[in-house]
C-alpha cells in the first residue's frame, strides 16, 4: 500500500518511539539483572530492598516501618517467600539507579575544553542509538493498525524501521563513530586518567574493529547480502550443512570480539580501575555520565542483537543454520515461522551471557589484549572466510 | 605440540569457569527464596537475626544461679583486671547470704574494649559477654549500665532498638 508523507512520517515517529523506549527501558532493566547475576554467581543475594527515608523518618529500618519506601520493602520481604517470584526482589532499584543519575551534580573540570566535552557524550550516545535504524527485530509487520486509527489506520507496524540494501554496512560504520565519543571525551576533560583510558579504548576499539567485520563477513560470503533480514533468514534457513561448524566458530569468535568492541569485562581496560581511575569518564558526572552509560549498555544491546541475527539463526528457533534440517517440516509449522520472540529470546539470553561473563573473568593485561587480538582473531578469522569461500564455492 | 597448540585455539579454561559460577547461578537462582536451607550467604538483617559463634563478644551481664541470687561475691577481680577500668563495684551484705553482695556493679560500656578479661577473671562465673550486638545509643548516659533503675539492667538483654530516638518517635 503506498504511503503519504504524512503518513510516513508519523509512521516513523511512532516506530522511533518504540525503539527508543524499548532500548531506554532495557538499559536499566539491564542494570538490575547485572546486579542479580552477579550477586547469584558469587552466593549472595544482591539487591532486595531500596533504601528507607523516603517520605518518612526512619523509614525502612524493618519491614514493618509505615511509611512509602519501608511498605515497598515490606511487599518485597514477603516477595522472598514466593520460589520464582523472589528473583525480582529489589526491582524498585532501578528506578532508584535511574533518578540517582539524572540528579547528580554535573561538573566541568576547570580547564576542559567545555564544547567538546559536552558534545563527546552525545557522540556516543547518537551513535550508540542510530543504529538500531537498522536492526529487524522481526523480518515483516509486528501488527495492523485498526482502521478508525488516525493518519496511519490499516498500516502495517514493521518491526523494523529502514530495511536497507547495505543494513550490515550501515551499522558497523555507524557504531564505529562511537569511539569519537571515547577519545574526544577523554581528551576533553584535561586530566591524565582519562586521556590514557581514552587512547587505549581507542587503540582497543579500532584492533578489535578488525576481527569483528572479519567474523561478519563469513555469514555475508554464506547469503550474500548485507541487508538484515535476508541475511537473518538466509543463515538460518538456508545454509550448506558444511557452514553449521563455521558459524559455530564464527559465532564465538565474533561474542569475544564484541566483549572488545563494547569495553566489556575481560577486555575492560579503559576502565580499569587499579590502574585509571575509571578510564575515559573519570571526569564526567551526572547525566553526561549517565550518557556514556547509555550508550555501553546500548551498544550490548546492539552486538547481541547482530550475534542473534547472523549465527543464531535471527527471527527463527534453532541457532547455527539448524533450522534448515527443520524446514523440512513444512513452512506453515509453528516453528518454522520467524518470530519476535524468538530474537529476543535470543538477544536477552546474549546479555545475560555478557553479564555471566563478567562475572567470571578476570582483566585482560593490556599486552594480552593485543596479542589476542591480532595474533590470534585475526588469523582465525581470515582462515574462517577461507572456509566460508570454499563452501560457498562448492553449494 | 599438538595439544598444546589444541589448548590455545579452544579457551578450555575459560569454559571451566564458565561452567563453575554458572553452577552457582544456577543453584541460588532457583533457590533464592527464604527457606530452610539455604544455599545463599546473605543475612537478611534487620528481619532475620544472624547466628553468632558462641565466643562472640557482645554486651557484659551478669548472671543468676538457680533461686534468682545474683552470682557475684564482690572479689572484685574484674573490676582489677579491667584495662579500661569500666567496672566499678559496691562491696555491701544481704540478709540469709554468706557471701558478700553488690549492692552496686556500674558498667560503663561507652570505655569498654570487649577483652574479656573480666570473664576470665571471674572465678564463679557471675558474669559473661553475650550476644547482643545492637549496642548503638542516640545519648551517652544509655551506655551507663547498672543494677538498678529503668532499662539500665545489667540482667537481661537490652530489647532489640531499645536505645533508639526512632523508637520513641513512632
Amino acid at each position: 500500500m503506498p504511503m503519504t508523507l504524512t503518513q510516513l512520517v508519523v509512521m516513523a515517529l511512532l516506530q522511533i518511539v518504540l525503539l527508543l523506549a524499548f532500548v531506554m527501558m532495557l538499559v536499566p532493566l539491564i542494570t538490575f539483572a547485572e546486579r542479580k547475576v552477579i550477586a547469584y554467581v558469587q552466593v549472595r543475594l544482591g539487591a532486595t530492598r531500596t533504601a528507607g527515608g523516603l517520605w518518612g523518618a526512619q523509614a525502612g529500618r524493618t519491614h514493618k516501618s509505615r511509611t512509602l519506601t519501608g511498605g515497598l520493602n515490606g511487599l518485597m520481604w514477603y516477595l522472598g517467600r514466593v520460589p520464582m517470584l523472589s528473583i525480582f526482589r529489589g526491582l524498585p532499584v532501578f528506578i532508584a539507579d535511574a533518578v540517582k543519575l539524572l540528579t547528580k551534580e554535573d561538573i566541568v573540570p576547570e580547564g576542559a575544553d567545555k564544547a567538546v566535552f559536552i558534545l563527546s557524550p552525545a557522540i556516543s550516545v547518537i551513535s550508540a542509538f542510530t543504529v538500531f535504524s537498522a536492526v529487524a527485530f522481526a523480518p515483516g509487520a509486528l501488527f495492523t493498525f485498526p482502521a478508525w486509527f488516525p493518519i496511519v489506520g490499516g498500516l502495517p507496524f514493521n518491526a523494523f524501521l529502514t530495511d536497507i540494501n547495505v543494513g550490515l554496512l550501515f551499522i558497523l560504520g555507524i557504531s564505529s563513530v562511537g569511539v569519537y565519543g571515547i577519545v574526544l571525551g577523554a581528551w576533553a576533560s584535561n586530566s591524565k586518567y582519562p586521556l590514557l583510558g581514552g587512547l587505549r579504548s581507542a587503540a582497543q576499539i579500532i584492533s578489535y574493529e578488525v576481527p569483528l567485520t572479519l567474523s561478519l563477513l563469513v555469514p555475508v560470503i554464506l547469503t550474500g547480502s548485507l541487508n538484515f533480514n535476508e541475511m537473518a533468514r538466509r543463515t538460518a534457513t538456508e545454509v550448506h550443512w558444511l557452514a553449521i561448524p563455521l558459524l559455530f566458530v564464527g559465532f564465538f569468535i565474533y561474542t569475544t570480539c564484541a566483549f572488545a568492541e563494547t569495553n566489556r569485562v575481560p577486555f575492560d581496560l579503559a576502565e580499569a580501575e587499579t590502574e585509571l581511575v575509571s578510564g575515559f569518564h573519570t571526569e564526567y558526572t551526572g547525566m553526561k555520565f549517565s550518557f556514556y552509560f547509555l550508550a555501553e549498555y546500548a551498544n550490548m544491546i546492539l552486538v547481541s542483537a547482530l550475534a542473534a541475527g547472523f549465527f543464531l539463526g535471527g527471527h527463527y528457533l534453532l541457532p547455527f543454520g539448524f533450522q534448515t534440517f527443520l524446514m523440512k517440516a513444512g513452512e506453515t509449522a509453528w516453528f518454522n515461522q520467524p518470530s519476535i520472540l524468538f530474537f529476543l529470546g535470543k538477544v536477552l539470553f546474549l546479555l545475560f551471557v555478557f553479564i555471566w561473563v563478567r562475572a567470571t573473568l578476570p582483566r585482560y593485561r593490556y599486552d594480552q589484549l593485543m596479542h589476542v587480538g591480532w595474533k590470534y582473531l585475526i588469523p582465525y578469522t581470515l582462515v574462517l572466510i577461507f572456509v566460508a569461500a570454499l563452501i560457498r564455492y562448492i553449494a | 605440540m599438538a595439544a598444546s597448540f589444541l589448548r590455545t585455539l579452544i579457551p578450555f579454561d575459560i569454559y571451566g569457569g564458565m561452567k563453575l559460577t554458572g553452577k552457582y547461578f544456577g543453584k541460588v537462582f532457583i533457590q533464592s527464596n527464604r527457606q530452610k536451607k539455604r544455599t545463599h550467604f546473605t543475612a537478611e538483617y534487620p528481619e532475620v537475626k544472624v547466628k553468632l559463634a558462641p565466643r562472640y563478644r557482645g554486651r557484659l551481664q551478669m548472671i543468676k544461679d538457680e533461686q534468682g541470687e545474683i552470682k557475684c561475691v564482690c572479689c572484685l577481680a574484674c573490676e582489677k583486671i579491667c584495662p579500661t577500668q569500666v567496672i566499678t563495684i559496691e562491696k555491701g551484705k544481704k540478709e540469709g547470704r554468706k557471701t558478700p553482695y553488690p549492692t552496686r556493679y556500674d558498667f560503663e560500656m561507652e570505655r569498654c574494649i570487649f577483652c574479656e578479661f573480666c570473664v576470665e577473671s571471674c572465678g564463679f562465673d557471675s558474669i559473661i559477654l553475650n550476644h547482643q550486638f545492637e549496642l548503638a545509643a542516640y545519648n551517652r548516659e544509655d551506655f551507663s549500665h547498672g543494677m538498678e533503675g529503668g532499662f539500665q539492667n545489667m540482667f537481661d538483654v537490652t530489647p532489640v532498638g531499645h536505645y533508639s530516638v526512632a523508637e520513641d518517635v513512632q
